[in-house]
């Protein structure tokens, strides 16, 4: 048995407390567990990427490799583009479908894609997955660094091993008990907007 | 035993401290610096951040000679910087273990260049490496690199690479630090004093050829302890190709045959030296192997030279003749390799994909560099003038839209090619830009060769008070040390007592700025520009800002949609929706550097 996940999003976006609340929870349920993230210099907005990997058996690459990842959950439809190709077959993806412009698109020197052009480029390669728009979501509930929240929420709705609750247990007890009520519905809220389309 | 989740660099630490580490010293540079940081937390260890790697290798030597197990920490580029001192220590050997961590970076994730430093500290140095193939490893090998570097009076180096360094796993260790023995530095000239002196007992013959030859006679022993290492392996297999995997290599050649689905021929060999035995009975019977090494061909050319000698006739593949000579490998790579090489075909190169839109670096919202970047730019901009640059969060203006520095090689290269830039003959001004720790680390010696030569050149010390590009080290510059607090040491008043003439600045203030540098370049000989402004997103948590923050908004009345503001500066919070300028308020901290970018004055 061996679960591989990716998070691909933007720096600032919170990918790595998502992936450090599903890894401590992974070790809680006894399995074996690698991660590791593309962390770049001290600034923000560039692209971050987790692997979080768990298996009953051991396992040697930190790195998830292309075509192998059971999950991926993209916090911004241009880093799930970028990082597409380590999706297996039989995997799924959740996509924020809410763009983060690169600063070159914004300078015109480069084209951010339409949603059309990653989502064709996505089908293309025969991926299926889920789109939801966490970050008006977030927004909806009153802050929009609750993204990431919401994806852990969805990503439990479509991944059965490790228990909703667990993940949930463990994100709370790595964040300040006054955000606690704002998480708990933002996770809610992310199951359902899966739960929805299911 | 313990078991415990860490990331390679918390392993690392552990495993010098088990080991007995009572020194460490390092330069911050990614992906090792947590190491040093690690270190500090742990009670009787001293560690400190070096002003360079240089520094901190010779820090961690004095250590040793003190009979006080010790650890250089560095990044490669870091390693080139210690050269120098690794091509002396490695003839004179060490008395308490020593431990170089020199960390490499494959494919430059974070970095300025890819270098395989195995080959500094092995082919170069004839030091021992090891390579670790997992986190685990790494905390294994550190603890027993200092043992066997007592026993064999050498220093043992570790090469981890940015996939150890930031890779996080379960490690078992065992929790335990090992009784404390006394300071003692006993002299021992012959030994500790290298210089060309003539060697009586060696029939007058030079000291450094003696230890030389000293270092030559090493090898036997170190290649022994190698046979008999935990860290190599052979693992049995089907077929007559068999595959190596040095660090890690193995861990991507043991996810490529899972996929792969059949037990292949494996060899894991994390050593340098080789252990010949090993090497020599796992490619019995084979008529081909492949070698997944990081980055350069090291152990590969060493296994041909190996079946030279022993007469063997043996196809061996790897980085030099087979696989991609740049860049990091991965599973996906190794995998199409065990399936070329199995059907003794080529190894297909993958087709370069296609563009994704990147995220190129810039600073952060706030930065005073932003402000430093754009007043050099309006100067540069009128007098015809060049940039040279150094490493740190400015060297991001040499990307669009800020497109300033000209060049960007290593630590303090800025200076020296400034005025090496006049020498030639160039007639505009010429501008260094360096960062404050990137100055005291290798920028005082390169102003005192300017100042010295008569240089006609205008440097400008970008002064943050932190390592920003790292992570936020302290360096000489700052108020404290990972220790204590401490006197800052101005980089100003350094300059002036070396002779230069200082000015100073608060990049804030552009206008100020400009003048400034501006009344610099028109002074005689070797001037220093000090733009001196807190780094925001380490000193903005604590409410410390070098500026009055202020709302800023676009008039959408005014502003024409030019996007000057956007195509030559590039603030991440100000954004073209609808043909206007928009400054998206949950990102904009209020700097108010944009304010001189439009000239047409919508930004208020
Ligand atoms: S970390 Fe500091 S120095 Fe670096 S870009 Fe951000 S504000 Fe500027
Ligand atoms: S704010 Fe000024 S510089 Fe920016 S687009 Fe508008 S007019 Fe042009
Ligand atoms: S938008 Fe202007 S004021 Fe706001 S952070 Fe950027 S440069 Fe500073």
């Amino acid at each position: 048995m061996k679960f591989d996940l990716v998070i691909a999003g933007v720096g600032g976006q919170g990918n790595i407390v998502a992936s450090q609340a599903i890894a401590q929870c992974a070790m809680d349920a006894g399995f074996t567990v690698v991660n590791t993230e593309t962390k770049g210099a001290a600034q923000r907005g560039g692209s971050v990427l987790s692997h979080v990997r768990l298996a009953d058996r051991e396992i040697y690459s930190p790195v998830v490799p292309h075509g192998q990842a059971d999950v991926l959950l993209g916090f911004e439809p241009l880093e799930a583009l970028r990082y597409i190709n380590i999706l297996s077959k039989g995997g799924k993806y959740i996509i924020n479908m809410a763009p983060v412009p690169t600063i070159l698109a914004n300078m015109g020197i480069d084209t951010y894609p339409s949603e059309q052009e990653i989502l064709s480029e996505v089908a293309a390669r025969g991926l299926t997955g889920y789109r939801i728009n966490a970050t008006q979501a977030a927004k909806e509930l009153g802050n929009v660094l609750l993204t990431n929240v919401i994806m852990l929420g969805a990503f439990t709705a479509i991944a059965d091993i490790l228990p909703a609750e667990a993940i949930l247990h463990k994100l709370l007890s790595m964040v300040d008990p006054k955000f606690h009520e704002a998480d708990i519905r933002a996770f809610r809220r992310g199951r359902e907007m899966i739960a929805a389309q299911l | 035993m313990e078991k415990k989740f860490m990331l390679g660099n918390e392993a690392i630490a552990r495993g010098a401290v088990e080991a007995g580490v009572k020194v460490v010293a390092g330069y911050p540079g990614t992906p090792a610096t947590e190491i040093v940081d690690h270190c500090a937390q742990f009670p009787g260890v001293y560690a400190e951040w070096s002003a360079n790697e240089k520094h901190a290798f010779e820090v961690a030597a004095g250590a040793s000679l003190t009979n006080r197990r010790s650890m250089a920490v560095m990044k490669h580029n870091g390693t080139n910087a210690a050269a120098d001192f690794l091509m002396h220590i490695n003839f004179t050997g060490v008395r308490a273990g020593m431990v170089l961590i020199s960390a490499d970076d494959p494919g430059g994730l974070s970095s300025q260049c890819e270098e395989d430093t195995r080959i500094l500290i092995n082919s170069y140095a004839h030091l021992p490496v090891f390579d670790p193939s997992s986190v685990q490893e790494a905390y294994a090998m550190t603890k027993a690199a200092f043992a066997l570097s007592e026993q064999t009076e050498l220093v043992f180096a570790l090469r981890p690479v940015m996939r150890i360094n930031h890779a996080g796993g379960m490690v078992e260790y065992e929790a335990t630090v090992p009784g404390d023995r006394s300071p003692e530095f006993v002299t021992d000239r012959k030994r500790f004093v290298m210089s060309a002196v003539v060697e009586k007992e060696s029939g007058g013959e030079l000291r450094p050829k003696m230890r030389h030859r000293w270092l030559n006679g090493k090898q036997a022993e170190l290649k022994a302890v190698m046979e008999q290492s935990p860290f190599n392996w052979i693992e049995p297999g089907e077929g007559d190709t068999g595959f190596i995997g040095c660090g890690i290599g193995y861990a991507f050649l043991k996810e490529a045959e899972q996929i792969h689905g059949a037990k292949l021929p494996i060899l894991k060999l994390s050593t340098l030296p080789l252990p010949e035995q090993k090497v020599l009975s796992f490619v019995k019977g084979l008529k081909k192997v492949v070698v997944f090494e990081e980055i350069e061909p090291v152990v590969e050319n060493l296994i041909k030279k190996m079946c030279f000698e022993n007469k063997i006739v043996l196809e061996v593949l790897g980085r030099g003749n087979y696989l991609p000579q740049e860049g990091e490998l991965t599973a996906n790579l190794v995998l199409n390799a065990i399936r070329s090489a199995l059907a003794d075909k080529p190894y297909e190169a993958a087709p370069q994909g296609k563009y994704i839109p990147a995220r190129t670096r810039t600073q952060c919202s706030g930065c005073s560099h932003r402000g430093l970047l754009i007043a050099l730019k309006d100067v540069v901009r009128k007098n015809g003038g060049i940039v040279t640059g150094d490493i740190g969060c400015h060297d991001a203006g040499t990307f669009e839209p800020m497109n300033l520095q000209s060049t960007i090689f290593c630590m303090g290269s800025s200076i020296p090619m400034a005025y090496g830039i006049k020498a030639a003959g160039f007639a505009k001004p010429v501008y260094a830009l360096i960062g404050d720790s990137t100055f005291f680390h290798n920028g005082l010696t390169g102003l005192a060769s300017a100042i010295y030569n008569a240089a006609d050149i205008t440097v400008i010390i970008a002064y943050n008070s932190t390592t920003a590009m790292t992570g936020f080290q302290p360096h000489p510059g700052s108020s404290s040390n990972l220790n204590s607090r401490i006197n800052p040491m101005d980089p100003g008043a350094v300059c002036e007592a070396m002779g230069a003439k200082v000015f100073r600045c608060n990049p804030y203030s552009v206008e100020e700025t400009i003048a400034v540098i501006t009344e610099a370049t028109a002074a005689k000989g070797v001037k220093v520009v000090i733009a001196e402004a807190l780094c925001y997103l380490k000193f903005g948590r604590d409410g410390q800002i070098s500026y009055v923050p202020k709302q800023v908004k676009v008039d959408a009345e005014s502003c024409n949609g030019c996007s000057v503001c956007v195509r030559t500066f590039g603030c991440p919070a100000i954004t073209i929706i609808n043909n206007k300028a928009v400054i998206e308020e949950s990102a904009c901290n209020g700097c108010g550097v944009c304010v001189f970018v439009c000239k047409r004055g919508a930004i208020k």
